[in-house]
């Protein structure tokens, strides 16, 4: 049994298909990245295994369990976290806080969600700015506190939707280190990502998604060879 | 039995024609810049106001007073966006809601401030002339309303659909970064269309001041009439406004038979709960 | 030592019904009064952000069950206050079940608390059970056991404690698990859900805390007044009132809506006292709307907010 197992799952918006007919797994411990052309279908596929949208067909399952009918915080319980492609951060509040409201998650009690949120802000380098509100950080801080927050709820699968967009090599480098560490601390990682070379570099499996359908699900030199992704992403340089 | 229902649904039905128009000036005011007008109701009194004391002071009869009222919530609409709204336009919704709730206080009290709590009402030599129409018989400044609103309503179509300005302000609506991008100055679309919004309940209280007492506190029932409307035929669609103010006129005259007329505002509070509950996307929304 | 203030506003707070004529007392009555139902609002307006204008449904049950229960069975409103606040609590969860159910919020639902508070004043304008127009008069049996004093200190001292006692609530709340959720769904109930937030069962937890010690207000006033009616219990007005105080002063913040109450609060009753004696009534409510947008375009986010601004701005140069 895998920890999430994604069977046939169908997604449609007014008579268009995001998502087709996806069957997905991902083992613990591994790093899956997640491909695709602008349109492909990735992030409503996250939507759907985080309870955001509900599938027209087919099932989702994590530790064994079904995640069909539960709600996001349901399923953030369970240990399954992720975070947004546009960082929703609570804006008035302050870094700290932010990382802390994760952290009630898997704890109990205030002095443990502290202590796991002052752990998880010196780790990802937010520390010295934990009394400043969200809404002042600067974009790369913004995704890190994405991040935190969403690494705060104890996840035993982490959901990563383009946490490397928008910033610079050397915090996409940064970003890349952090995120072997975390795999490192037992996290299972699932990532969508459009900086094609950091995530052929991060994975350990690639999964294509191409106008909703699954087209290529294997290691990183066998993607990057298949004749359909490559006419999928036919001018882009793989 | 039925011939009081059918009478209730013709009065009900003329009303709601004064309803959509007054509903018209809010989705349009929603339609083109997302702000809710909780000062509405107010709007639609001072309306009211303005052909009452035009009659009473000058004795000028409220239909021909209703250019009067129009020009004047014009200028009050467009001044409140533009000093009031506009600062706070992309600001969070609560802060819009506080800021008309402010108006509506602001309007509403004023009013009590100069001329006191009393009921006042137009009596004119037609307010008692009444239309038969087979067993119905309909009160005429009703009709009349009823039938001014209905044009009044078309010329805002007209407005909005033939003319420079109308597609300038349908532009905005649609999408104001684009409407920017093609030469429309949409800062000064803006309390053009707020303006226009207030004109449509002006217009509405000057209508209904022949049948209807004006008191200060006469608004906050008309806002939630107009709220009721524009969620039932969807929030900024303006034939959704004319559709949904028939259907509540109608709804509300038919619930007042059925429950007494004293729980008249019962019926239609209930109805607001009931389409906030089962249709907050409207009645042709998805 | 940081509580060394705190203490000593307390004594003076404590020593005031001693030195201060009546009329003064009945203003600082009224001051911790709205500071006592702004603050009650401020738990689900301000922290957990769900902006209600329907607060006076909530104070109407309260006022109105003690009242009945006293009036027609002579069960001591120290009883029927608890009955009050549940009864308010179950109306505050039929309402938030439904809202929350169908995905209310924002404007959507500042109109259905309005309605419903509206539905329940029409309903006891109509019902010569509840008293109709004219209200409900409660009968005057002075003695401590039925919650009637002679003389305005008693009630002073029950409304300042009432007071305190939310003020500890809402401080407890800052550094608490259920507040720190609270703010979250007010910032972002998306993100709020992604971080294992149940916004649906804390948005209900907020309305009906906040509801039920609304309605403990209600009996507050009724007692105090000996006199309800469904305008001033149940009417818009009432819900306006509440909301305004906590804004003003700040809303989502422990002192804000005791700020806000010694702002607003003498400024309606004095010119409550000298504007409706010269016929200018209404001019309260102008001066109101006034200050709510100025607040909002000057001070977004409430005096309580700017005042710890420029203290810590003071502080830092």
């Amino acid at each position: 049994m895998s920890l999430l197992e994604v069977h046939r799952l169908t997604k449609s918006f007014g008579g268009l298909k995001a998502v087709a007919d996806v069957d997905l797994w991902v083992d613990k411990g591994e790093i899956v990245g997640v491909i695709g052309p602008n349109g492909a279908g990735k992030t409503t596929l996250f939507s759907l295994i985080s309870g955001y949208l509900t599938p027209d067909e087919g099932e989702i399952s994590f530790k064994g369990l079904s995640l069909m009918g539960r709600t996001p915080h349901e399923i953030c319980q369970l240990g399954l976290a992720r975070t947004f492609q546009i960082v929703q951060p609570f804006p008035n509040l302050t870094t700290f806080e932010n990382v802390l409201i994760g952290a009630f998650n898997r704890t109990r009690g205030v002095p443990e969600a502290r202590l796991r949120a002052s752990e998880i802000l010196k780790s990802i380098g937010l520390f010295e700015k934990r009394g400043f509100l969200a809404k002042t950080l600067t974009i790369s801080d913004r995704k890190r506190l994405e991040m935190a927050r969403a690494l705060a709820t104890q996840p035993d699968l982490l959901l990563l939707d383009e946490v490397l967009a928008g910033l610079n090599p050397t915090e996409v480098e940064w970003m890349i280190q952090f995120i072997r560490k975390i795999r490192e601390q037992g996290i299972t990682i699932l990532i969508i990502e459009h900086v094609l070379k950091a995530v052929m570099s991060l994975s350990d499996r690639i999964v294509v998604l191409h106008h909703g359908e699954k087209i290529a699900d294997g290691s990183p030199e066998m993607v990057s060879r298949d004749k359909r992704v490559i006419e999928a992403y036919l001018g882009e340089v793989l | 039995m039925t011939s009081l229902l059918l009478q209730a649904i013709a009065s009900g039905f003329l009303m709601g024609g004064v309803y959509g128009l007054m509903a018209t000036g809010l989705t349009l005011i929603f339609g083109v810049m997302k702000v809710v007008n909780l000062a509405h109701g107010e709007m639609m009194m001072l309306g009211m106001a303005i052909s009452y004391w035009l009659f009473t002071l000058a004795g000028i009869d409220p239909y021909l007073s209703i250019p009067v009222s129009i020009f004047l919530l014009f200028l009050l609409g467009f001044f409140i966006q533009r000093f009031l709204i506009n600062p706070i336009l992309h600001a969070s919704e609560h802060m819009q809601i506080l800021v008309t709730l402010g108006v509506s206080l602001i309007l509403a009290n004023s009013a009590l401030l100069l001329w006191g709590p009393n009921i006042r009402s137009v009596t004119t030599s037609y307010s008692l002339e009444t239309l038969w129409i087979g067993e119905i018989v309909l009160d005429l400044p009703r009709v009349v309303a009823f039938l001014f609103a209905l044009f009044f309503t078309f010329l805002l179509y007209l407005l909005l659909k033939k003319t420079e300005l109308g597609k300038a302000i349908r532009a905005s609506a649609d999408n104001p970064e684009a409407a920017l991008l093609v030469g429309i100055e949409v800062n000064r679309i803006y309390p053009i269309s707020f303006g226009i919004g207030a004109a449509c309940v002006g217009a509405s209280g000057s209508l209904i001041i022949p049948f209807y007492d004006l008191t200060p506190h006469v608004g906050p029932p008309f806002t939630m009439v107009a709220f009721t409307i524009i969620i039932l035929g969807g929030m900024g669609s303006l034939s959704g406004a004319l559709i949904g103010g028939l259907l509540v006129g109608v709804a509300e005259s038919v619930g007042a038979i059925l429950l007494s007329s004293s729980l008249k505002s019962v019926a239609s509070t209930t109805l607001l709960v009931l389409v906030l509950l089962f249709k907050p996307r409207g009645l042709f929304g998805k | 030592m940081k509580y060394v203030p705190v203490l000593f506003g307390l004594a003076i707070f404590l020593i005031l019904p001693v030195v201060v004529d009546s009329y003064f007392l009945t203003i600082l009555i009224s001051i911790f009064y709205y500071a006592y139902l702004s603050s009650c609002w401020n738990i689900l307006g301000g922290y957990a952000g769900q902006l209600s204008l329907g607060h006076a449904a909530f104070f109407g049950i309260g006022a109105y069950t003690s009242s009945l229960l006293f009036m027609k069975w002579q069960i001591t409103p120290w009883l029927g206050m608890w009955v009050g606040a549940l009864l308010a609590t179950v109306f505050a969860l039929f309402m938030g079940s439904l809202s929350f159910r169908f995905g209310l919020r924002g404007f959507y639902f500042v109109l259905i608390t309005w309605a419903f508070a509206e539905l329940l004043r029409l309903i006891t304008l109509s019902l010569d059970v509840l008293g109709g127009p004219t209200g409900i008069y409660i009968s005057v049996h002075t003695s401590p056991w039925q919650f009637q004093f002679s003389g305005r200190g008693p009630y002073y001292y029950i409304i300042l404690g009432l007071t305190i006692f939310i003020l500890i609530i809402s401080h407890k709340l800052e550094a608490s698990k259920p507040g720190f959720y609270f703010k979250a769904i007010r910032e972002n109930e998306l993100a709020a859900e992604g971080s294992g937030v149940a916004t649906a069962r804390y948005k209900l937890l907020a309305l009906a805390l906040s509801a039920f010690l609304t309605a403990l207000g209600g009996t507050f006033y009724a007692q105090y007044l000996k006199y309800i009616d469904p305008e001033t219990t149940l009417g818009v007005s009432l819900s306006i009132e509440i909301m305004i105080r906590a804004l003003v002063g700040g809303s989502g913040t422990p002192f804000g809506p005791l700020i806000g109450s010694f702002i607003l609060t003498p400024l309606s009753e004095l010119s409550r006292t000298y504007f409706t004696k010269g016929g200018l009534e209404g001019l309260p409510l102008i001066i109101y709307g006034a200050v709510l947008i100025f607040i909002v375009l000057f001070l977004p986010q409430g005096v309580a907010t700017w005042m710890k601004e420029k203290i810590a701005g003071y502080k830092n140069r």
